[in-house]
């Protein structure tokens, strides 16, 4: 049959935003696929460029629409790499409970969209519901819904609110309680199983080659993690394991990566409950804002020369800022920051990673890494 | 607990590989062990401030010698003001140790791995490399591509945001622009100011329908 490129996207429910993947079809059979991003390019490194550090936060909040507080985080260790800031323990905790907690959303936005791809609307409906509580507790932290500007060089805008801990730990333990619910309509359905299973394989070894972090290579059976090879805030002092996946002798597939994204949103919640019984200071007590326990001191300039950088592990895989000084108003600006963006590596790989199979398993393949266009695109 | 890297780890790795990498390259690469300065742990890095000419040649040692594994980023920077450093390219590498799960009777064997044990090449590590260009307008450093596939689409990035080329890369392209950007624009280089439009120019014509593009009638 005459092999022939179709589009798929700008507009397709596969996408999960705006960009284009091209296919080169024989028959049903993908035999070769391009993506195409940059739709939404908004140039947040060049904006940057005329902020201050604490003005870049909200633009950092949105590089990504489904886990604004990760980037935000992501930006803010970075700029304290390179202002040379000390946190204090009590905000580091503050800030391990928001990033885990947009983690959990951020993991119950990817399976609500990814169960329509494979045809369980209820999945969605459910994920969204559990997303809800999430998102009002950290509407409780920074204020608004999605994009929260929440955390600041040197520590947090605000203190846990009186009562957050109680409102957190109960909901917590009802959605571990839930998650059993999802496992019980997915892993039970014979939908999702035959739609997953078998579909999509990739390597470990090939996808860091090809520069795929996160959960997509801990689905693959190997249980590297930012958070434990190269640990920041508070995670040593936790008790926890990262989520990890035994895929099958050829790679893992799309079931593995939705198991260790259900495994990893349990770690998470486990994690937060220890977070807020070990805080300093106590998880109920509540620091005026601009407390010392809550927030250290931070410069406002940083000279031509100095540079920081962090790997951050963000909820799709490894993201990372690099921040050059001495920009605009005497190096109140950053001169240069670079956004390392793990969905824009990994879409590449995941394109890849359909050659060879039929069509109708694009949006499972796809949808299995968790795109976001906002932070591929920045 | 106990299953994070320990500082300790990184600093013996990162002094062990900066003596063995200075020793093989000699003063073309002018590395070092550093500090991260912010937050509770300054854990170490190898830096590096190497020639452009040996990038190819590094990026091979590293990957076969040290099991450098994953490219994390490759960006560049356009300091108009250095005549010695007009352009700069940085790299971030890193060494995950990541492995595919051995086969043992049909069965894959995860790695489960356990971080306080790690010793020697297997302990991760962060790489930042950066190499300067002199004043030129065609700014281009070797591809590093070949070496691993994830430089490939940050090396298309650094391209068509900095403009600075690479050099064996095959099918540049923009990825970030539209297709039909025109030839030599880079939005993050200097010369183009993030206000572009001076205050008077945005009070005569606020919706900019007087402003015309340079390339009118070459872009559909």
């Amino acid at each position: 049959m005459a092999e022939m490129w179709i589009s798929m996207g700008p507009q397709h429910p596969m996408t999960h935003g705006l960009w284009t993947l091209k296919v080169k079809v024989d028959g049903e059979t993908v035999v070769d696929t391009e993506p195409d991003l940059g739709y939404i390019h908004r140039g947040v490194e060049k904006i940057c460029e005329a902020r201050d550090f604490t003005q870049a936060i909200p633009y950092c909040d949105r590089l990504c629409y489904a886990s604004a507080m990760t980037w935000a985080h992501s930006y803010i260790y970075a700029a304290e790499d390179l202002l040379e800031v000390e946190v204090p323990e009590r905000a580091e905790y503050i800030r391990l409970v928001a990033v885990e907690l947009q983690r959990i959303a951020s993991h119950l936005m990817w399976l609500g969209a990814y169960c329509p791809d494979i045809g369980s609307l209820t999945g969605m409906v459910w994920c969204l519901r559990e997303r809800e509580m999430m998102m009002d507790l950290m509407q409780e932290l920074g204020g608004s819904r999605m994009h929260y500007n929440f955390p600041r060089i040197g520590g947090v805008k605000r203190d846990l609110p009186i009562g957050f801990a109680t409102r957190a730990r109960a909901k917590l333990k009802l959605f571990l309680d839930r998650i059993q619910e999802y496992e019980a309509i997915l892993d039970e359905s014979t939908i999702f199983l035959v739609r997953t299973q078998g579909v999509g394989y990739a390597k470990a070894e090939e996808m860091i080659d090809w520069g795929v972090t996160g959960p997509n290579v801990r689905a693959a059976g190997h249980n590297y993690d930012v958070r434990w090879a190269h640990p920041y805030s508070v995670y040593d002092e936790l008790d926890w394991t990262p989520s990890i996946e035994r895929p099958s002798i050829k790679g893992s597939d799309c079931y593995d990566r939705y198991r260790v994204r259900v495994e990893e949103m349990r770690q998470s919640a486990l994690m937060i409950l220890e977070a807020l019984d070990k805080m300093p200071g106590g998880a109920d007590t509540h620091y005026a804002s601009g407390d010392a326990m809550i927030l250290g001191k931070a410069p406002t300039r940083a000279a031509e020369g100095q540079t920081g950088f962090h790997h951050f592990e963000d909820s799709r895989g490894e993201s990372m800022f690099y921040i050059a000084g001495g920009g605009e108003e005497r190096g109140k600006n950053p001169y240069r920051i670079s956004i390392r963006s793990p969905m824009f590596i990994t879409i590449p790989y995941a394109a890849k990673c359909m050659i060879g199979y039929k069509v109708a398993d694009i949006p499972a393949i796809m949808g299995s890494f968790d795109p976001c266009i906002g932070e591929t695109d920045r | 607990m106990g299953m994070e890297v320990t500082s300790k780890q990184f600093t013996s790795a990162a002094e062990a590989l900066v003596a063995e990498v200075s020793e093989s390259f000699g003063d073309a690469v002018r590395a070092e062990v550093r500090q991260h300065t912010g937050g509770r742990r300054k854990n170490a890095y190898v830096f590096m401030d190497i020639d452009a000419e040996v990038w190819n040649r590094l990026a091979k040692h590293l990957k076969k010698v040290h099991e450098v594994d994953h490219c994390s980023m490759i960006t560049g920077i356009h300091w108009p003001e250095h005549a010695d450093m007009t352009w700069q390219v940085i790299a971030h590498l890193m060494r995950t140790g990541v492995k595919n799960p051995e086969n043992h009777e049909g069965v894959a064997q995860i790695h489960d791995v356990d971080a306080g044990t790690l010793r020697g090449e297997d302990i991760p590590l962060e790489f930042e490399i950066t190499m300067a260009l002199g004043d030129t307008r065609t700014p281009s450093v070797p591809s590093v591509a070949k070496v691993w596939k994830g430089a490939d689409w940050n090396e298309k990035e650094t391209w068509d945001l900095v403009g600075i080329d690479f050099d064996g890369h095959e099918r540049m392209r923009r990825v970030l622009l539209p297709h039909d950007s025109p030839t030599g624009y880079h939005p993050l280089q200097k010369q183009h100011k993030l206000r572009y439009h001076d205050f008077n120019e945005m009070y005569d014509d606020p919706q900019g329908f007087g402003r015309k593009p340079d390339d009118i009638g070459k872009v559909k």
